[in-house]
């Protein structure tokens, strides 16, 4: 039984609608514009500046390595992140406070900044390979994401039917792998795609982590904007909101979108 | 806990090692601090970066909440829709999202064009590269982020709260400055600081929309980090960086405890 | 100024399902009427239509001479208590009891003393300056009582507002709340789903069941004399037993039930008697004896009640639950009869 609205507050909300999706739209028909500069609305329609993502070496490198380094850097933060989850939410009275608040540091310090600390003291100080660092400073980066996702459906998982298992003579890994795993299934999957998307999507760290050879997509659109500005780039930007369109059908197959209104 | 281990090694160190680096510097230990705050470029940078930090917070506070409200009074299936709607934009790259805006602000976009059609103008404005379209592009990224930070406290406000402020004779307006304001100050911080930091320290929006006429602390990092390769000078806006947003952070959590109305 | 609140035909739907038929009631001036029934039977639907947080499809709903029916919530002036308290939690105890007060432009030294004063009535008066996140249960639920009386509203309204206390509060708090109505002599109306909450604060009962009021009646009349089977049912007779008479002589009725058992039943006790009828028995009302005339039965588990056992019979008109006196306790598994006892029983017409 919902209140009225104002009719004033209603405009209101539809302006701000169109004030969000109405750039992404404009995107859309500037990829397709058959002039050699960006405009919108869109004159002439082509396909050609999609078709030109492919023929250009960088576009095709660099999306492979974002997609390298979010899975690995995401799979590695879950793999971390887990544990770290469990045990705070399993000790939470054991364990000292500070551990909890060093979970939060990672949000508390300026990506920028710690993409810049990290640079200095791992690709420069202990000369690890780019590829390495990227992948390390991702994981660290979306590390609190898997950290609060997971803990908030940890927080509402009985315990109690942990200990059922072992009384019934389930082994401790097993236990873990076969009870409260399925669980925080969905809190799993939440922090997999939220960690993903702030992954690829990431500038702030990776433009200090990228290097010679080595750069991800946003970092290379950033790059080929500064000397090109066609409709390559609105292409590349298209194919960029396939990708979080895919995710939320992820979301929509396993969890329902409606997980997202929580 | 490997986790632990990582954080301690791989964030705290490589940060606390960066902020060191600037107290040792031959002039003394503050002397890079001295040089930053007694240079005028420098805290015009500062200057700016706050200035865009707090616009852009006081602007998305406002369209956000209003927006929260319009949604959270919506029907079930209208209201996730509206979610869905402002999900979307925040699950897009930055990139994505700053690069649009150079297409509506630019010498041939959208607003030029549609200026100059009605003959408002004859010639194209140069919107790029100011101070108004980074703030217009910095509320554009953190608008959804306040809607979903308000939907969440505006729906976790009991309806019977309402409902009794209704029965004790309180009409619309009053209902909603003496009871759903209140109790929803606590999240229009936690909104406010997650936009105010985020704005902060951005770096693709100021570097794609303000350029060098509009540096920001973020853009200014990269700049004396990687173009200028000054480390000690980006180390220290690194430290002022992590000591505002900190401070920042502490003072408004503070706050938010002290405004909180189920606190005891 | 106490006036009488009149509810004619009241319908309303969630969506395209009817939850209000067509339902009219009406509580008289400084009376208090309870609507009893289990979830979704309507009441609080009842009491929300009336507060204004639903609009009704169709029907009237009046307050002395006003017409509520169109107005908005925040005009009817009711007080109301709900069942989770809906104190302001970013309100003091006393800023809670003035709110009322504040929107009807009263100004704040006297709203302070008079919403004092009603805090004093409740006993809460040292507490005024709390929150009530540090009240417990009771604590709010006075506060809650406090600040919809302090605007001496023509009717007050309840939605379960025991239901989330103790056992023992509950029994205080319904004295409480009977003491405090009686004092004001506020029309009220009491919405419950538990019985002997409503039976013991009304001074009438409203059963309901699917949008409808079954029986409006005292709770001494529905207690002994419930008007269908369902209320029978819903005021604890255990046993209904459908019967069909098989001959009348004079006043005495012989009626049969299922596999065959009779029983003559005597219509100056029982009333009259139609053909067709349910005899619907408190397991009270049914005398437990070694023999005599009455329904044949097998003692099956024997409860002890403290006042009396407790016997579940297999019957040949199926399981019957009768109480027998503790001088005399019989074994699971004995025989026994049942006899009914006519001021414990009543004649009841069959459902549908």
């Amino acid at each position: 039984m919902p209140t009225r609205i104002h009719p004033i507050l209603g405009a209101f909300a539809i302006l701000v609608f169109f004030f969000l999706l109405a750039p992404l739209v404009i995107i859309v028909g500037a990829a397709l514009s058959d002039t050699t500069f960006l405009t919108f609305p869109p004159q002439g329609l082509t396909l050609r500046w999609f078709a030109n993502i492919f023929q250009i070496e960088a576009f095709r490198r660099t999306a492979i390595t974002s997609l390298q380094v979010a899975l690995l850097g995401t799979g590695l933060s879950l793999l971390i992140g887990i544990p770290a989850a469990y045990a705070l939410n399993r000790y939470r009275v054991e364990l000292p406070r500070w551990l909890s608040t060093l979970f939060v540091l990672p949000i508390l310090v300026p990506e920028i900044v710690f993409g810049f600390a990290l640079m200095k003291s791992i690709t420069i100080g202990l000369g690890l390979p780019v590829f390495i660092s990227l992948v390390v400073g991702h994981a660290l980066l979306i590390l609190p994401y898997s950290v609060r996702v997971v803990g908030a459906s940890l927080a509402s998982f009985d315990f109690s039917i942990e200990e059922a298992a072992r009384s019934l003579g389930c082994p401790p890994l097993k236990t873990f792998m076969t009870v409260v795993l399925p669980n925080i299934r969905a809190g799993v999957i939440a922090a997999f795609i939220l960690a993903f998307i702030t992954s690829i999507n990431d500038v702030s760290v990776s433009v200090f982590l990228t290097g010679p050879g080595i750069s991800t997509l946003p970092i290379q659109i950033l790059a080929h904007m500064e000397q090109f500005f066609d409709p390559t780039i609105a292409s590349v930007s298209v194919l960029l909101m396939l990708v979080t369109v895919g995710v939320m059908a992820i979301v929509e197959a396993t969890l329902g979108l409606t997980f997202l209104t929580k | 806990m490997p986790a632990t281990i990582a954080v301690i090694l791989l964030l705290v160190i490589p940060v606390l090692l960066t902020i060191a680096t600037t107290f040792g510097e031959a002039g003394g230990p503050f002397s890079t601090y001295a040089a930053f705050f007694k240079s005028g470029f420098r805290m015009a940078v500062l200057y700016r970066t706050l200035q865009i930090a707090l616009i852009t917070t006081a602007i998305a506070l406002v369209v956000g909440f209003i927006t929260a409200y319009v949604i959270a009074q919506m029907p079930g299936r209208l209201k996730s829709i509206m979610i869905i709607a402002a999900v979307f934009p925040l699950l897009t790259g930055v990139v994505v999202r700053s690069f649009a805006w150079l297409i509506i602000l630019g010498k041939n976009g959208i607003v030029n064009n549609v200026l100059m059609s009605v003959g408002l103008i004859g010639e194209p404005l140069s919107m790029l590269y100011t101070q108004g379209s980074v703030i217009v592009a910095m509320v554009y990224l953190f608008v959804p982020l306040m809607i979903l930070t308000l939907v969440g406290v505006l729906e976790g406000i009991p309806r019977d709260l309402i409902e009794a402020a209704a029965s004790l004779g309180a009409r619309p307006v009053p209902t909603f400055l003496q009871v759903i304001l209140p109790l929803a100050t606590p999240g229009l911080i936690v909104g406010a600081v997650l936009v105010f930091t985020g704005s902060f320290t951005s770096y693709a929006t100021p570097q794609l929309l303000g350029g060098e006429k509009q540096m920001m602390m973020g853009t200014f990092l990269y700049q004396r980090a990687m173009v200028t390769f000054d480390w000690v000078g980006a180390s220290t806006i690194a430290a002022i960086m992590v000591v505002i947003t900190i401070g920042v952070v502490l003072i408004m959590s503070r706050m938010a405890r002290r405004l909180n109305p189920m606190a005891v | 100024m106490t006036v009488s609140l009149t509810i004619e035909n009241l319908s309303a739907h969630y969506g395209t399902t009817q939850v209000l038929k067509d339902l009219s009631i009406s509580v008289a001036a400084g009376e208090l009427v309870s609507l009893l029934g289990s979830s979704g039977c309507g009441k609080t639907t009842t009491l929300r239509l009336v507060a204004g947080f639903l609009q009704p499809t169709s029907g009237r709903i009046r307050l002395g001479d006003r017409d509520l029916t169109t107005l908005p919530a925040h005009a009817r002036d009711i007080g109301l208590v709900f069942q989770n308290y809906a104190l302001f939690p970013h309100l003091t105890v006393l800023d809670n009891v003035a709110f009322g007060l504040k929107q009807r432009g009263i100004a704040k030294p006297d709203r302070a003393k008079r919403a004092m004063a009603m805090l004093e009535r409740v006993g809460l008066a040292p507490l005024a300056d709390r929150l009530p996140a540090a009240l417990s249960g009771g604590q709010k639920q006075r506060v809650a009582l406090a600040r919809a009386l302090v605007i001496e509203p023509p009717l007050l309204m309840f939605d379960e507002p025991l239901s989330n206390l103790d056992a023992k509060l509950r029994i205080d708090m319904r004295v409480e709340i009977r003491q405090l109505q009686r004092a004001n002599g506020t029309t009220s109306l009491y919405v419950t789903h538990d019985q002997e909450e409503a039976f013991s604060i009304s001074d009438r009962v409203a059963i309901m069941n699917a949008g409808r009021i079954l029986q409006l009646d005292t709770p001494e009349v529905l207690y002994q004399k419930p008007a269908s089977a369902f209320v029978a049912r819903f005021v604890g007779f255990e046993n209904l037993i459908r019967m069909k008479v098989v001959e009348r002589q004079a006043a005495i009725v012989t009626a049969e039930a299922a596999g065959g058992t009779r029983l003559h039943l005597s219509q100056d006790l029982f009333g009259p008697i139609k053909d067709d009828f349910i005899l619907a028995c408190r397991a009270d009302g049914l005398a437990v004896r070694r023999d005599g005339e009455g329904i044949p039965a097998l003692l099956g588990t024997r409860t002890y009640l403290g006042r009396a056992y407790q016997y579940k019979c297999e019957t040949a008109a199926g399981e019957i639950t009768a109480n027998g006196p503790l001088s005399d306790p019989l074994d699971a598994g004995a025989r026994a009869v049942l006899t009914p006892l006519p001021e414990q029983c009543c004649i009841l017409d069959p459902e549908d």
